[in-house]
């Protein structure tokens, strides 16, 4: 090994000095998040024994991940003459060597169980040959001793490990994110490959441990950089549940019977969606479609801007429904944001599919659907200002909300009004529907309104999240926590799963009140903002 | 397969080649008349149609742009079957696109339809300084194995309508007996099964 790579290891190897510097910071009283999570770190059983850390770890710096899309104008400027992987590329000249690429937050690799490169988030995946081999020589060290390797902590960083037969994620993290959040972004990411190539890759390397996989993955870097990137903006990443965009019961029952006509001529999902908001789906009998699978199929064809120029037909896996098979999936943009994805088992159907969707779209024409969409996408979801504080029983329409032009805050009395926001300092609400795997996010608005304060809750949110599902530790039913940033309160029934952002201020009893009548909100909105009886989510 | 019908022909054509070589760019090019210096790479397969007017026939193009990357050759068949003409394009700066192209005729030969027309465009020739590709070379391969060549410039539109052009021309002439229902596209047998991996 060169000593490069020797650091390397090092750095990122455990030892017991920094795994008891880890738990005494446990300890520590105004940590805001994942406490109980952070026990979990007694599960991690493998004794690696490794070369004690240095002192400095070398990743020590603050290159936010926003730097992403930074990166991705900079990768356009390549020549695009040959070669696979030219596009939506981060810093090609950056590897492990790089001081930029050691100090960034959260890396991601794929490897292959011989210690090939796969894909990297941030460099060239065939500089960091090295780094790579480092990895996989920690996880096979591991797994010869007949163990698992879950993840190492190391200062403030963490590795986290997911093998998946020859195929191993590896995430490095100091993002404070808990080790269940990180293992189900590899386990997304595992998703995504699977939906580019199916399980069946697998044979590659029974056939030849030493198979180079990355050209297989050709041209799809911003597929998955695209899928990080939702991680931070997207709570389908952490709550496996799909969002409907808001529309009136019966445009919405108009869009799935339209769907409906097609489904019952031999296509197995009609799915009709409006950036990563579900209008309508509809299966052939008893095919269902996981929200896990539905993510990152919308992922994969709202990142390739191949499917804006025009009908595109090509095959697709979909992880949970079945990950040996190709389904073939046709594409079409309706407008701007609005697409229809028809995907059948069979590669001979594109005829047979483009007319059914030219008659989709007429009728989505004809009966206004189409512009309902439009609509429906400029005024926006469910806003924290427009939680009803009356006492009297509300059935309201959500659509008549949007309609009017409400200037933000005080044009109704506002019980107790904290600030800006909605109600008792409601500064934002999640609501996951456990029967219909949908949930429903307000809207932003002040004080959450820049990127950065959004990816912020989102993992606040996502810490909660983990609490909360964590399965050693029982079931919880409700959660409040308060820290410098934000009341988070979390509430969680049979039905459903309410997660809620105050402001640090917000009375507790107040905040507890509000939760009730979001709720009741909700509920009262269910036509509008859910797909109701979607037969193909009955598991 | 071509059809005639009223001296209107229907014909379904299929551009194939290496990842970058030009295909997308070239369709949109003859499509919509637009280039985009940083196409990004086409996942599966993306249709277009366009009709064209030739001497007093018109012909209906149903375009099948193909993906170049590697996970999809073993899917081209699924494209490229039942095509009245194809278009083999390679980038004359990229000797391997070039290596590639020929591949690519190779397997249109073996598995393909006999009366294909078939096209070598040697793409990018606006960037001639970095050339790699002879037009000699290309034009004498493309005549030892019965293909008709053009250096063609998705960029600056040199040749790219000629080439749909110049197939037009040469389609009714290879489909003297077209197919009376002039349309074979939907009941070809199903040679490949739905669960064909990527690299089986």
């Amino acid at each position: 090994m060169s000593s490069a790579v020797e650091d390397q290891f090092a750095s990122i190897t455990v030892s017991e000095k920094s795994r008891s510097h880890s738990h005494a910071s446990n300890g520590s009283p105004n940590r805001d998040a994942g406490e109980i999570v952070e026990e979990r770190a007694a599960a991690w059983r493998s004794e690696a024994e490794g070369h004690p850390v240095p002192s400095s770890s070398g990743y020590s710096g603050e290159i936010g991940e926003d730097d992403i899309r930074e990166a991705r104008n900079a990768g356009g400027q390549v020549d695009g003459v040959s070669g696979s992987g030219l596009q939506g590329k981060r810093r090609l000249d950056e590897d492990d060597a790089s001081v930029s690429w050691r100090k960034r937050k959260k890396h991601f690799f794929i490897l292959s169980h011989s210690g090939k490169p796969i894909y990297s988030r941030y460099g060239d995946e065939y500089r960091l040959a090295g780094f790579s081999a480092t990895l996989q020589a920690i996880i096979s060290f591991v797994e010869n001793g007949g163990d698992r390797l879950k993840f190492v902590r190391a200062g403030k960083h963490q590795v986290v490990f997911l093998v998946k037969g020859p195929i191993y994620l590896v995430c490095i993290s100091c993002t404070e994110e808990p080790y269940d959040a990180l293992g189900m972004q590899l386990e997304l990411i595992y998703g995504q490959m699977i939906l580019i190539l199916t399980k069946s890759v697998n044979r590659c390397f029974e056939r030849n441990p030493k198979f180079d996989m990355t050209p297989l993955l050709g041209g799809t870097d911003i597929v998955f950089s695209s899928l990080i990137h939702s991680f931070s903006w997207n709570p389908a990443t952490f709550l496996h549940a799909y969002t409907c965009l808001p529309l009136a019961y019966s445009t919405r029952q108009a869009a799935g019977a339209v769907l409906q006509d097609v489904a019952d001529s031999g296509v197995l999902f009609a799915i009709l969606m409006c950036k990563h908001k579900v209008v309508s789906i509809v299966g052939a009998q008893k095919a269902s479609l996981h929200p896990d699978d539905m993510l990152l199929l919308a992922n994969f064809v709202m990142a390739s801007e191949s499917f804006r120029t025009s009908e595109s037909f090509s095959p697709i896996c979909l992880p949970r429904y079945n990950p040996m098979a190709f389904l073939y999936a046709y594409v079409h943009y309706l407008d701007v944001d609005t697409y229809l994805m028809l995907l059948t088992t069979s590669s001979d159907s594109f005829y047979h599919l483009k007319d059914c969707r030219i008659r989709i779209e007429v009728s989505l024409l004809k009966s206004n659907v189409l512009s309902e969409i439009q609509r429906s996408m400029l005024d926006g979801g469910l806003r924290v200002e427009d939680v009803p504080m009356d006492p009297l029983p509300h059935r309201g329409s959500l659509l008549s909300h949007l309609g009017r032009q409400k200037p933000h805050m005080q044009d109704s009395p506002k019980e107790a009004s904290l600030g800006i926001g909605g109600p008792a300092g409601l500064w934002h609400f999640l609501y996951r529907s456990i029967y219909m795997d949908q949930y429903v996010a307000s809207e932003f608005s002040p004080p959450i309104d820049s990127p950065r304060q959004q990816k912020r809750l989102y993992r606040a949110y996502q810490n909660m999240y983990a609490s909360m599902h964590a399965q050693d530790i029982g079931p919880h039913k409700t959660q409040f926590r308060r820290d410098e940033s934000y009341a988070l309160l979390c509430w969680v029934t049979q039905d459903f799963e309410f997660y809620a952002a105050f402001d640090p201020l917000a009375d507790k009893a107040l905040a507890i009140k509000v939760c009730n009548q979001v709720c009741q909100w909700v509920k009262d909105l269910e036509n509008e903002i859910f797909l109701l009886g979607a037969s193909p989510f009955s598991w | 397969m071509a059809s005639t019908g009223n001296k209107n022909i229907n014909a379904k054509l299929v551009l194939l080649g290496d990842v970058g070589a030009g295909k997308s760019s070239l369709v949109l090019r003859f499509v919509k008349g637009q280039f985009v210096e940083f196409q990004e790479s086409t996942i599966g397969a993306a249709f277009f149609s366009q009709t064209l007017a030739v001497n007093d026939a018109t012909v209906k193009f149903e375009i099948w742009d193909t993906a170049g990357q590697e996970r999809y050759h073993s899917l081209a068949p699924m494209y490229y079957r039942g095509a009245a003409a194809a278009i083999i394009v390679y980038d004359i700066t990229n000797q391997a696109s070039f290596e590639r192209a020929k591949k690519w005729v190779q397997e249109l030969q073996a598995q393909g339809n006999p009366n294909m027309v078939m096209a070598l465009a040697g793409n990018k020739a606006d960037l001639l300084d970095a050339r790699k590709v002879t037009s000699e070379e290309a034009q004498s391969y493309a005549q030892e194995n019965g293909l008709f060549f053009m250096e063609t410039s998705a960029k600056t539109a040199a040749n790219v309508n000629d080439v749909f052009y110049e197939i037009a021309k040469r389609l009714p002439r290879v489909q003297p007996a077209p197919n009376p229902s002039g349309m074979v596209l939907m009941d070809r047998p199903a040679e490949r099964t739905a669960s064909a991996s990527c690299c089986s």
